[in-house]
């Protein structure tokens, strides 16, 4: 475990060198620059719409920052034969790996409480209205990036970087949309066999992130039930843990 | 398996590179045995297939046949890492952390203790002279700070067996000594070095044995002392020259050479008295007698074109 730590501290420390905590700035530059488009509907709505927004724009900061800090994790110490000097110590390939996640999930969850915060303080200072509840929706998008991390890391083993961007941009889709056109060929009577098997497949083998999309819970309704986050937190690890076996199980062979 | 520090035996590797999987065959059947205790050194030229085999024993890279054991453990062991330390040709390292900081995290790596560490490093940046650019980023560093950061972080866990591949490239004529030297006394403490390298006055000079390889291939090895002298062949060196001397001695000889008042002749082993009489007749001083040696750069420039062509 020491070994998967001390490869996550290099992550969050490389991050760092690498100014990518200075988002946060971006994110609170744009939640401020949105916030005079709000319309001037009653105190409550203008909170509620306040958090739907912000939290929105925390899913696409979330996911971007995802893709950005997973992509070249591997294939950056490979180019760069840093990782000789690593695998050479005892250290495994999946500590290795388990590391780099670690750190990029540690990379995450400084960025998104910090985002959180920032929209905690500004509903506040514009509509005196104090909103913990947009925590809860800050979660469910830490929830979604670790996924999105774990596919972009697990695909990074064995792809490059270009393939590896356009593979998660178009994950990323199909995750949000794959809900209701799937769902809607498998109950539909007309669909074939074929379809309907493919159809059942990707439904249930590509996660539905939109699971993790609270906006509306936690701007209009005042959140979700605690044991609801439990819920997508444990469909969140699943589908995390299938795509880092397999990146593990390509990189665990993998001549470097 | 566990009698030799380094064994491989039979071991093959080919790459498949690109879309179309094109194979590449890096490695054809090499074997080498390296005993405990000295200084072994890998030849060949580009291509031939050292650092593959290097990365082989580091289980950076898998052999598509063959079996080997590094420190009694099988080939991708990773538990014989601990008494291992290992230098890549032209090291690279994070260059967002300090000569301090890596080896902080290396060290973490072998489980050392931060005292362990502390202690340790700083003896290390001492020995590679880094002492007062430890604070500095690596990314900072020249090609040659880079390479002697490396040789200390290689030798962070006081291992028993160095893995080197060029530990001399990009030194001065000064730092290329200072390593020399520093091999040397880690022999002497009963460490086992293998080193690859290009630079055969090196290796002559340091290695115990070495093996060249060439196309993936063995091509020859042993022990330096064996594989240098020539068979049959004793070098007389003379002092005094004259051409009278090259008469008398040129037919007693295989070779003879004059030149700043020293004669030196090679002659076979059992002609090697009458050639001391000659020379006695002569008045010439004697200098030395002993089993003539070729370079290493002699042997490997022979037995490489051999397999070359």
């Amino acid at each position: 475990m020491r070994n998967v730590w001390t490869l996550a501290m290099t992550v969050v420390r490389d991050t760092a060198r690498k100014k990518i905590f200075y988002v946060v700035l971006l994110f609170g530059l744009a939640v401020v620059s949105i916030s005079p488009l709000i319309p001037t509907f009653e105190l409550g709505s203008q909170a509620r719409f306040l958090r739907d927004i912000s939290l929105s724009l925390t899913s696409l900061f979330g996911v971007v920052l995802a893709i950005i800090l997973s992509i070249n994790q591997v294939p950056g110490d490979v180019g760069k034969r840093t990782i000789y000097n690593i695998l050479s110590k005892p250290v495994s390939r999946l500590q290795y790996l388990a590391g780099k996640y670690l750190g990029i999930l540690i990379t995450l969850a400084i960025i998104l409480l910090v985002m959180g915060l920032e929209i905690l303080i500004l509903i506040y200072a514009r509509l005196q209205v104090f909103s913990p509840v947009i925590f809860q929706g800050v979660f469910a998008v830490f929830l979604e990036s670790a996924i999105i991390a774990a596919f972009c890391l697990g695909l990074s083993t064995f792809a490059t970087v270009p393939v590896n961007a356009f593979a998660t941009i178009i994950f990323y889709f199909i995750c949000h949309v794959k809900t209701g056109f799937l769902h809607g060929k498998l109950i539909d009577e007309a669909s074939g066999g074929l379809v309907k098997i493919v159809s059942w497949v990707f439904y249930y083998i590509i996660p539905n992130l939109e699971n993790f999309n609270l906006s509306e819970q936690v701007g209009y309704a005042g959140g979700v039930p605690w044991p609801f986050l439990a819920r997508i937190s444990g469909y969140a690890f699943l589908f995390v843990a299938l795509f880092l076996v397999v990146g593990y199980l390509v990189f665990r062979v993998k001549d470097l | 398996m566990g009698d030799f520090v380094v064994s491989l035996n039979n071991i093959k590797k080919v790459y498949r590179l690109g879309f179309s999987r094109r194979r590449v065959e890096a490695i054809h059947g090499i074997s080498l045995e390296i005993e405990s205790g000295g200084i072994f050194g890998l030849l060949g030229p580009n291509g031939a297939g050292k650092t593959t085999a290097l990365k082989i024993l580091l289980g950076i890279v898998f052999p598509d046949e063959g079996t080997g054991s590094v420190l009694g453990r099988p080939l991708g062991d990773r538990s014989a890492h601990h008494r291992l330390g290992f230098l890549p040709e032209q090291p690279y390292f994070y260059g967002f952390l300090t000569a301090e900081k890596a080896l902080n995290l290396y060290g973490k790596f072998f489980g050392m203790d931060h005292d362990a560490i502390k202690s340790r490093s700083s003896a290390l940046l001492d020995v590679a002279g880094l002492r007062h650019d430890s604070h500095l980023t690596l990314g900072k560093y020249s090609k040659g700070m880079l390479q002697r950061f490396g040789i200390a972080q290689a030798l962070l866990n006081d291992p028993e067996l160095v893995i080197m591949d060029e530990p001399s490239s990009g030194l001065d004529p000064l730092g290329q000594k200072e390593v020399r030297d520093m091999l040397l006394r880690l022999r002497d403490e009963g460490n086992t070095i293998f080193l690859s390298s290009h630079q055969l006055s090196e290796v002559e000079s340091i290695c115990d044995s070495v093996c060249i390889i060439n196309k993936g291939r063995n091509v020859t090895g042993g022990p330096l002392s064996l594989l240098l002298a020539v068979e049959g062949v004793h070098r007389i060196t003379l002092e005094g020259e004259s051409p009278e001397a090259l008469g008398r001695l040129e037919p007693l000889s295989v070779r003879v050479e004059q030149a700043e008042g020293i004669t030196v002749l090679d002659v076979e082993s059992a002609g090697v008295y009458r050639a001391l009489d000659a020379a006695r007749e002569l008045g010439m001083g004697l200098v030395s007698v002993e089993p003539h040696r070729r370079s290493l750069e002699d042997l490997f420039l022979e037995t490489t074109k051999e397999t070359s062509d």
